[in-house]
């Protein structure tokens, strides 16, 4: 049987545009590999939509993008499609990666009460980025955002690759600690503060739940 | 007396992160942190004057960077990048 990956894909914001836009390169990967990639966005991105194709469709991947909160991800704008204690039992015994502030700190902890297999990667800290606006028109070809994009990225299409989820997370966190000692050896007058926001995501970025969590490809 | 330190630390911490935001932040970079959309270069060091939830956020971010190089973590981390 195939795997699927459902997606959420927001994009009422030029930072939802952001995490939208490089989930692109995560898209396509699964695609050749294969992998059938349920996308929710635009007027398909509500919580009623996000409920309806997590109970109907057999997937065991979830990757989530948008703005956070220690107890909620959102969708479009200001509607939350994952609330603690309402839906999240629906990612039970599944692999979740949301790329969303803090919902690590008590959504992702409350995700993993629910079953052993379960697993649950995001943040407990604010997920931070830089971008240059020069690039906002072509955000993929923006080398500040990608600096932060790669990383996180690595997490998703190391799962799909069938590593672990401790392996993904670690494959991710390299990644993190290599574009910070690049930047510091660039010298660029901008270098540590894009070094302090990278930390901040490698700091800031857990596994919960079963480490050892994987795809059966 | 303690609480009047305290202030006066938050205070000095707050030049701190401003000094670092205006002398790294160039105008075309934005941050996102949190649910807020993205800030500029003036509308941060804003926040951290005021000193509001996002802005605490982006002094939590500048200091524990600045006591993770003191502190020799991040080279520690840098050490075993594979």
């Amino acid at each position: 049987m195939k795997e699927i990956m459902i997606i959420t894909l927001p994009n009422s914001d030029l930072v939802t545009e952001y995490l939208s836009q490089f989930s692109k390169l995560v898209i396509e990967i699964a695609e050749k590999r294969s992998i059938i990639v349920k996308k929710l966005k635009g007027k398909d991105l509500s919580k009623k939509e996000f409920e309806k194709v997590l109970k109907n469709v057999q997937s065991n991947f979830v990757f989530l993008n948008g703005h956070g909160s220690e107890t909620k991800i959102f969708g479009n704008k200001d509607e939350p499609i994952l609330v603690e204690g309402e839906n999240d039992y629906l990612l039970a015994e599944k692999i979740t990666y949301a790329r969303s502030c803090d919902a690590g700190y008590s959504l992702g902890k409350s995700i993993v009460k629910l079953g052993k297999e379960t697993c649950f990667i995001g943040y407990d800290l604010p997920f931070e980025f830089y971008y240059d606006i020069n690039w906002i028109g072509n955000p993929l070809r923006d080398k500040i955002a990608f600096l932060f994009f790669d990383p996180s990225n690595l997490i998703p299409l190391s799962i799909l690759k069938g590593n672990t989820s401790s392996e993904a997370d670690k494959k991710s966190k390299n990644a993190l600690l290599k574009n910070i000692n690049k930047v510091i050896k660039e010298k660029s007058p901008e270098a540590f503060t894009i070094a302090s926001s990278l930390w901040n995501n490698y700091s800031g970025q857990i596994v919960l739940g079963n480490k050892n969590a994987k795809l059966n490809l | 007396m303690k609480e009047k330190e305290n202030e006066e630390i938050n205070e000095e911490i707050k030049k701190l992160v401003i000094a670092r935001i205006d002398a790294q932040v160039s105008s075309n970079l934005r941050l996102s942190i949190g649910s807020h959309g993205s800030l500029s270069k003036e509308e941060m060091i804003e926040r951290v004057k005021k000193g509001d939830e996002i802005g605490k956020k982006i002094i939590k971010s500048h200091l524990t960077f600045m006591r993770s190089l003191a502190n020799g973590e991040i080279t520690k981390a840098l050490v075993s990048i594979e």
